[in-house]
């Protein structure tokens, strides 16, 4: 009875275990960080980014301008992912923010052929 | 006795699975902390359309010939010549207040119709204004205190009757983002004929000038 004993607590605590790693990964996820908690890590902006692109005359995205970046995010590399309505890639481009007084707007170009018509939305990311 | 040895043997499995299940979690949240990332959006775009027409329509032509005259803004149609000492440019722009676009929108496609009523063997070229101009007002002196971009963007024959539609996406898309539309200077680039087209006065719907607009915001 003592092993059996020992046996479902071993089972609780990994359990226990489980859940609350997954539960850990899982807000990450739905607050849109990854990676977060580390001492060495800090975030440079909790707020949101957006974005506006220009476009050639065949309606082809050509540049796109992301607004409101904190200069606290100087020297982090900002990524801009065009997705279309299934959330797939149209495009990629990355760009090393710069220094800049205030909010900076950072311009990225070289998406490839990305129709705007088909773009549905913008995801960020910023990595150090 | 048996029965629990088949309970041990379960248990025993049911660890080890959590343990794995815990160690794949934890090593994918961990990627996340590797690479460094830091931040993580989505913005999500609206589409729609907002198709213009007459009725937001302002149209004139400007004649050297008579260069204070304003009756190009009250015409139902408009005269294009290039005929040297009897030029004729012809202006025309839509009001987008309409659509309620802010400035951070964009055109995804943008398409102006004009309708040859009368043809002439002259290619149109449509060159954008970016600088406020009114019908009522702008007459040929006028001209030169306009704006004007100095690529054409776009053409069209006017060697037939009928509708001819130019792209005009880059030039919509920089006025919603500038806040106003200002239109288009159209303007024989070749040949020495007269080409009339209709005006948004026209008596005939379908000669009348329009734009196709899809955006986003």
């Amino acid at each position: 009875m003592k092993q059996l004993t020992r046996i479902l607590g071993a089972a609780l605590t990994a359990a226990v275990l489980s859940v609350g790693v997954a539960s850990a990964a899982s807000l990450g996820i739905s607050t849109g960080k990854l990676g977060a908690g580390s001492a060495s890590v800090t975030g440079c902006t909790s707020s949101s980014l957006t974005a506006t692109r220009n476009v050639d005359n065949n309606g082809d995205v050509t540049q796109v301008n992301v607004t409101g970046v904190p200069q606290a995010c100087a020297g982090q590399t900002l990524g801009v992912t065009l997705e279309n309505s299934s959330q797939t890639s149209l495009g990629a481009s990355s760009t090393v923010v710069g220094t800049c007084a205030g909010g900076c707007t950072v311009s990225l170009t070289g998406f490839g052929t990305v129709s705007a018509a088909n773009l549905t939305a913008y995801a960020f990311s910023l990595t150090q | 006795m048996r029965s629990l040895v088949v309970i041990r043997r379960r248990l025993g499995m049911v660890i080890v699975v959590a343990t794995v299940t815990s160690i794949g979690v934890g090593y994918a949240a961990s990627l996340g902390l590797s690479s460094n990332q830091l931040y993580a959006w989505s913005q999500p775009l609206t589409k729609g359309t907002c198709n213009q027409t007459s009725t937001t329509a302002d149209d004139t032509y400007v004649q050297q010939a008579n260069p204070t005259s304003t009756a190009g803004g009250t015409a139902t149609t408009l005269t294009i010549d290039r005929t040297a000492g009897s030029q004729s440019y012809a202006f025309i722009r839509f009001n987008l207040s309409g659509c309620n676009l802010p400035t951070t929108a964009g055109a995804d496609t943008a398409a102006l119709t004009v309708n040859v009523t009368s043809k002439g063997n002259d290619t149109i070229s449509l060159f954008p204004v970016t600088s406020n101009w009114s019908s009522s007002t702008l007459n040929w002196n006028g001209v030169s205190g306009l704006t004007i971009g100095s690529t054409a963007t776009g053409t069209f024959s006017g060697n037939s009757t009928g509708a001819k539609t130019v792209t005009v996406t880059a030039d919509v898309d920089t006025a919603i983002k500038a806040g106003a539309l200002w239109g288009w200077e159209l303007r024989a680039t070749s040949g020495n004929a007269t080409v009339v087209i209709g005006a948004a006065e026209n008596g005939t719907a379908a000669n009348r000038p329009s734009m196709t607009l899809s955006y986003e915001k």
